[in-house]
């Protein structure tokens, strides 16, 4: 629970770091928002100092650090991925992990297994090894990939595939559903394109799909493919398109619950940022873990400040007006600022379906 | 705390939007405060109107869903206790 500072802001724990370990990846994914350099035998790019992610560990815990996640570039490029995984273990923190899972092996397995409560992302965009690859830039890696999905689900860590929804597969969902029940995974999250760096091109191009079309997904797997399989389907869409039960029932997922106000990034270069946006806007980073103490970076950054005291009141246009907005938060804010140099601009997807008269009715005012 | 014998009427500012699965937003335009309830807490919602005693409303969602949990009456409580504290409903004085 947050308490109240001296000069009467309240006081957030920082319960969460996203660490962007590496400044490579070993794939070229076309809709990538983050838009790491690619890596491979004869080029290798800068990751995360080991001694700087104890660093930012130690001084963490005392605010309140309960999650970690690992994202990239591609997180098991880290050379020294098997000693974060032990210091996490140490640590007792609850494990996240977002691959491509073409690195992944048994010993790396072994060693997130023994994590608490290890929650790992697989991204696959194709069912197929054409769509997956054409998606993903490097020949062979829909075999890797499956093959690392594999040990993880050997190893009974209930991997979550990742599917990013643009027009090249929309047709495959379906297959990818199969494929999900074949391997054995948990679930299967269906992101949208976001219109960030590389996904950015991929959406002036025509390569996304438009808000009706998502809209229209959503319905159809909601009615119809969700029922004919076991395993779970979490659409990405923002709050105002989700039924209440998700957000409110027992038995919801907390989807799409915005928790902004309890997160930090830290990039591989040590730089603290908002998220991974950092590494493409300078101004959504602040400090770097090298030179600066976290605890005064986590409560007198003026970003976060800004967000702390502006969220959800300060959001503007549909976001300003939306019933779900103090839960939702303009679902990313990030995504935001990238798009209209606001923090407090509306989120793309909401304002397009507004302008275009198809916002739920019922969800604004 | 609840009151023993009477239950609480709805703040009339709040708005009830239902949706076409049984959901519903409860919504404060004064503090922008709004969530959502399920449709057994929008039966509930429906019959604070000051009138309607608690058992009757009891027996009323009984009679209207097949799948009212067993511990509905605490629930009931605590629901009804949530919204008097949101500033959703109010006893009157
Ligand atoms: S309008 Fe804004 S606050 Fe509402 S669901 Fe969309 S992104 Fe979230």
């Amino acid at each position: 629970m947050e308490s109240t500072a001296g000069r009467g802001e309240k006081i957030y724990p920082l319960r969460r770091i996203y660490f962007y370990l590496t400044e490579g990846c070993n794939l070229a994914c076309r809709h990538c928002w983050i838009d790491p350099s690619y890596q491979h035998a004869d080029k290798v790019y800068p990751s995360l100092p080991l001694n700087l992610f104890r660093s930012i560990i130690d001084q963490a815990i005392p605010l309140g650090l309960t999650n970690i996640k690992l994202t990239g570039g591609e997180p098991f490029l880290h050379p020294q991925i098997f000693e974060i995984l032990e210091l996490i273990r140490s640590k007792k923190l609850k494990l996240e992990i977002e691959t491509n899972g073409v690195l992944c092996t048994p010993e790396l397995v072994s060693s997130i297994a023994r994590c608490e409560m290890p929650m790992i992302s697989v991204s696959i965009d194709g069912a197929d090894a054409k769509t997956h690859e054409w998606i993903r830039g490097v020949p062979g890696c829909f075999e890797d990939t499956l093959k690392g999905l594999s040990y993880l689900v050997e190893a009974d860590l209930k991997p979550q595939i990742i599917m990013t929804l643009m027009k090249k597969n929309r047709d495959q969902i379906e297959k990818m559903v199969r494929l999900g029940e074949s391997m054995g995974a948990d679930s299967i999250k269906l992101n949208i394109l976001q219109p960030m760096a590389r996904g950015d091109s991929m959406h002036k191009e025509g390569e996304g799909l438009s808000v009706q079309e998502l809209m229209d997904i959503g319905k159809w797997i909601e009615e119809i493919l969700a029922k004919s399989t076991s395993i779970k389907i979490l659409y990405d869409l923002p709050l105002a398109f989700m039924p209440l039960s998700c957000m409110f029932g027992d038995e919801g997922s907390g989807c799409g619950v915005c928790k902004i106000q309890e997160i930090l990034g830290v990039l591989a270069d040590g730089s603290y940022a908002l998220c991974g946006i950092g590494r493409n806007i300078p101004e959504l980073t602040f400090g770097h873990a090298a030179y600066d103490n976290l605890e005064d970076i986590w409560r007198n950054s003026e970003v976060l400040r800004q967000i702390r005291n502006g969220l959800p009141n300060r959001l503007k246009g549909i976001c300003g007006k939306c019933l779900m907005k103090n839960i939702c938060r303009g679902s990313c804010i990030a995504q935001n600022y990238y798009r209209n140099k606001d923090l407090w601009a509306p989120f793309w997807y909401c304002d397009e379906a507004y302008r275009e008269g198809i916002f739920p009715e019922g969800r604004y005012v | 705390m609840m009151h023993e014998c009477s239950l609480p009427t709805i703040n009339p500012q709040v708005v009830c939007r239902e949706e076409f699965d049984g959901w519903a937003i409860l919504f404060d335009p004064d503090s922008g405060k709004a969530f959502g309830i399920n449709p057994v807490a929008v039966r509930i919602w429906k019959n604070l109107d000051g009138k309607t005693k608690k058992e009757d409303i009891l027996q009323e969602l009984k009679s209207s869903f097949s799948e009212v949990p067993e511990n509905i009456e605490s629930d009931f409580v605590d629901f009804v206790r949530d919204l008097v504290e949101k500033g959703f409903a109010g006893y009157e004085v």
